[in-house]
């Protein structure tokens, strides 16, 4: 399902980025790999702010529906 | 011999910490991802022969942002003799991503692993000397903030230089990429050195558009066309993908963390104040209060003591002889005293500059223009001004405690899906607030906007708003042609406010701003208590440089505006004059008072008006005072009142409300463009923007207003301003053409 639909506080582990444009190469790198862990830790009108390898990212709702966990 | 030490590292690693710590400089230091946008360079305080260059922080080597583009041509084009890699101890798996891709590039590596005294009191371990055996370079424990292991980081560092040349990259990824790399490389030219091989064939493997273009290497497509079919997945993610494994890889037995996956403080703080219902609320009543205390209570007291103190009459030294002199008033008020009391009488009186200033050049019989010319030119105008610097630096400082503490970050993130609506990113909320203050610090802020474009669309809308210099021309012009009506006000807040989202939506069309928009991600610091000299530092940082703006440009146009004024050609000769009616600045305003006559507003004094309003907006009223023969006047001008609602109609004074809220800003503020432009022509672009804009929506509120009160028939005028708005609602509504991946992201929306 995609990180939007995700709990809030229940670390999940990222199974794809969809796309293949530089916007996933960025989230790639920015520590949002398939494999890795992502916890929701607040949400305002679909926009998020995540918490991925100890570092808390703020993405917009159509960044957040492009991870899949 | 001089060696080149390069300071690379994520954003908000503590990079400019580090470089302050070894140069000895003040680098302005911010808890906010990008403070340093543009590379810096220092000497080693100890050594002076060895440079230190202060990179942008990156994610990574790929030219994805501004920064790293600027980090990445340094490294590449100048080969520094050593990176020193800075590393943020508390997220080591992200930051170590950053390490891979620098230990490829050939160049000596020497990592720092910062922060190690949240590391150790988080309860978390760190074997760096195991770490750096597997990454195949030295690793040394600092903390950059309290200077602990610097040192020894530094020589490390400059021990790694002497192998310049012998450095090779020891990681390598599963069987399977590297077979396809050995391919890339076998294909790489012959005179490419043996260390760089390895950056360049992971690079063309990754299809980098700027190595491809620069080596011409034939050939590879195909093999990473099988390497991405093989893996599912594009060239550049299998490689991000093997760097996360072989980081893993290195972790295991070397890194232990006490809390794993747990929320933090910092998350849990998080929780409430972006929480969806509350952070809204939260964030309006810290606006309040940070407005609140630095504009109505104690920064006003710090302004009108500076205003009416220091550049005024004279001040009461702590307050002492404040009450005696108050009741003396009273009593002569009541007239039970005969003299009007003289607060010098009374306790510990301190006189204000232009009181002492002007006693001096009286005691040494200076020529009486000069004594005008210093005491009202320059005492008064750059006065004027700098009696705003303590409500800034109480503006100043809170701004800097929000900024360091964490909250600013998170006030983007909040406010982003609102301006995003309209080409803004959430980022230019911040200038805009303090903009209601002052529209100098307010530029000054945009600075903390990443990305150019939005930064340079928030520099030229963010005077759009009323600054408090502004608010005595609208109380003239509410009280003296609308009776004081309480919509005045609100009205003009209500224009400022439209002006920027017309603005954002017209600009973002046009060829200079279009373009794919950075999409929203912003990493988001830890919350954190800022120590109080960093805080301090900032507002000094932010505060001296307006005060140094006040002693330059200012100061010009104040002495400029002053001789302007008092000269002119009166009975037949040219020289001082009596009446500033007949002052050079009379004729000037004469001139060019036909331009404004489509507005409205064609006598001379008006013209005078809005150009004096130019050196600082509160001018405007004190020019209309002077020329409409008072003395002095009420900050609201109420003396002028009669004379203004004989030669204005209503819709031609808020033509005039309109075009001084929207044209050009005072000099300060294009100052303050100008230094934040860091460009001439941006700067000319800006002021002439925002000058055209207001003159063309005055020209519709008169023209179109005086036709539907009926106090002027529809003519050419009207028929012209019709045409302006439906011009500016096309621009509004126009579609967008270069904008397709902006439409993805928004339809995915």
């Amino acid at each position: 399902m995609p990180l939007t639909l995700a709990e809030m506080g229940i670390p999940q582990v990222i199974k794809k980025i969809g796309g293949k444009d530089e916007t996933k190469r960025f989230l790639e790198k920015l520590g949002f790999a398939a494999g890795g862990e992502v916890t929701v830790v607040s949400e305002i009108s679909g926009n998020m702010i995540v918490s991925v390898k100890e570092a808390r990212i703020a993405i917009s709702k159509a960044m957040a529906s492009r991870i899949l966990v | 011999m001089s060696i080149r030490i390069a300071l690379a590292g994520n954003p908000n690693s503590g990079k400019t910490t580090l470089f302050n710590a070894l140069t000895g400089s003040n680098q302005f230091v911010g808890n906010w991802p990008g403070v340093t946008v543009e590379k810096k360079e220092g000497k080693l305080k100890s050594d002076r022969s060895i440079t230190i260059t202060d990179l942008p922080g990156i994610y990574s080597l790929s030219p994805y942002t501004l920064e790293e583009v600027v980090a990445r041509n340094y490294l590449l084009e100048e080969r520094p003799d050593v990176i020193l890699n800075i590393i943020d101890g508390t997220n080591l798996e992200r930051n170590l991503f950053l390490t891979t891709q620098l230990a490829e590039l050939g160049i000596p590596v020497v990592v720092a692993v910062n922060m190690m005294d949240v590391v150790l009191k988080n309860g978390d371990k760190i074997d760096t000397a195991k770490l750096g055996k597997r990454l195949g370079c030295k690793v040394f424990e600092i903390s950059a903030l309290k200077g602990t292991g610097i040192a020894e980081a530094v020589q490390g560092a400059l021990d790694a230089a002497k192998t310049a040349g012998n450095f090779r990259p020891v990681h390598s990824f599963s069987a399977k990429v590297e077979q396809f790399l050995t391919a890339v490389s076998a294909k790489l030219p012959e005179h490419l050195p043996e260390e760089q091989r390895r950056f360049y064939s992971i690079k063309l493997f990754e299809r980098d558009e700027k190595i491809m273009a620069a080596l011409k290497v034939e050939e590879i497509e195909e093999i990473i066309l099988a390497a991405e079919k093989e893996m599912d997945d594009d060239a550049e993610s299998i490689i991000t993908a093997e760097r996360y494994h072989y980081i893993g890889d290195i972790l295991k037995n070397c890194y232990w963390k006490k809390n794993r996956g747990g929320l933090t403080v910092s998350d849990k703080i998080d929780r409430v104040v972006t929480n969806r219902w509350l952070a809204l609320p939260i964030f309006a009543a810290v606006m309040f209060l940070v407005y609140f205390v630095s504009v109505s209570t104690v920064g006003t007291y710090a302004t009108d003591w500076a205003n009416d103190g220091v550049f005024g009459d004279g001040w009461h030294l702590f307050g002492i002889g404040s009450a005696e002199m108050a009741e003396a008033s009273e009593a002569f008020e009541a007239g039970t005293l005969t003299e009007e009391p003289d607060p010098a009488d009374f306790g510990v009186w301190v006189p204000g500059i232009p009181v002492v200033v002007g006693g001096v050049l009286e005691s040494i019989n200076c020529a009486e223009w000069l004594q005008g010319l210093v005491v009202d030119g320059v005492i008064g105008g750059v006065g004027a001004v700098l009696g705003f610097v303590p409500q800034m630096l109480v503006l100043f400082f809170f701004l800097a405690f929000l900024e360091a503490c964490g909250y600013m970050a998170r006030i983007a993130f909040i406010m982003d899906r609102i301006f995003r609506k309209f080409g803004l990113s959430g980022k230019s909320f911040i200038p805009m607030l303090i903009g209601t203050g002052c529209g100098v610090p307010g530029i000054m802020a945009s600075r903390t906007i990443e990305n150019d474009r939005d930064r340079k669309m928030t520099i030229m809308t963010t005077t759009f708003i009323p600054c408090g210099a502004k608010l005595p021309i609208i109380a003239l012009i509410a009280g003296a042609l609308f009776g004081g009506a309480a919509w005045v006000a609100p009205s003009a807040y209500f224009v400022g406010i439209a002006a920027i989202i017309v603005s954002g939506v017209i600009l973002k069309k046009t060829r200079l701003f279009a373009g794919d928009p950075a999409p929203f991600v912003m990493e988001l610091p830890a919350y954190h208590m800022p120590t109080l000299s960093g805080v301090l530092r900032s507002m000094w940082e932010r505060g001296s440089s307006f005060v140094k703006k006040a002693g330059t440009i200012i100061l010009l146009s104040a002495i400029v505006i002053w001789f302007l004024s008092n000269f002119g050609f009166a009975n037949g000769s040219f020289g001082m004059v009596e009446d500033l009616s007949d002052g050079l600045l009379a004729d000037i305003g004469s001139a060019i008072a036909v331009l404004f006559a489509p507005l409205g507003w064609g006598n001379w004094q008006s013209a005078v008006a809005a150009v004096t309003g130019l050196v600082a907006k509160e001018n405007v009223v004190a020019t209309f005072g002077q020329l409409y023969g008072f003395a002095e006047v009420a900050e609201d001008g109420a003396e002028v009142w009669g004379t203004l609602a004989a030669s204005f109609t209503p819709v031609a004074a808020y033509s005039f409300l309109v075009f001084n809220l929207l044209c050009a800003p005072c000099f300060a503020a294009i100052g303050a463009i100008k230094r934040e432009m860091n460009s001439a022509k941006w700067t000319w672009f800006a002021i002439g923007y925002q000058t055209l804009f207001a003159y063309l929506i005055s020209f519709c509120v008169y023209q179109i207003g005086s036709a539907v009160t009926g106090t002027a028939s529809f003519g050419i005028g009207t028929a012209l301003a019709a045409a302006a708005v439906l011009g500016i609602l096309f621009m509004l509504f126009r579609p967008q053409k270069q904008l397709k991946k902006w439409k993805l992201e928004t339809a995915a929306e």
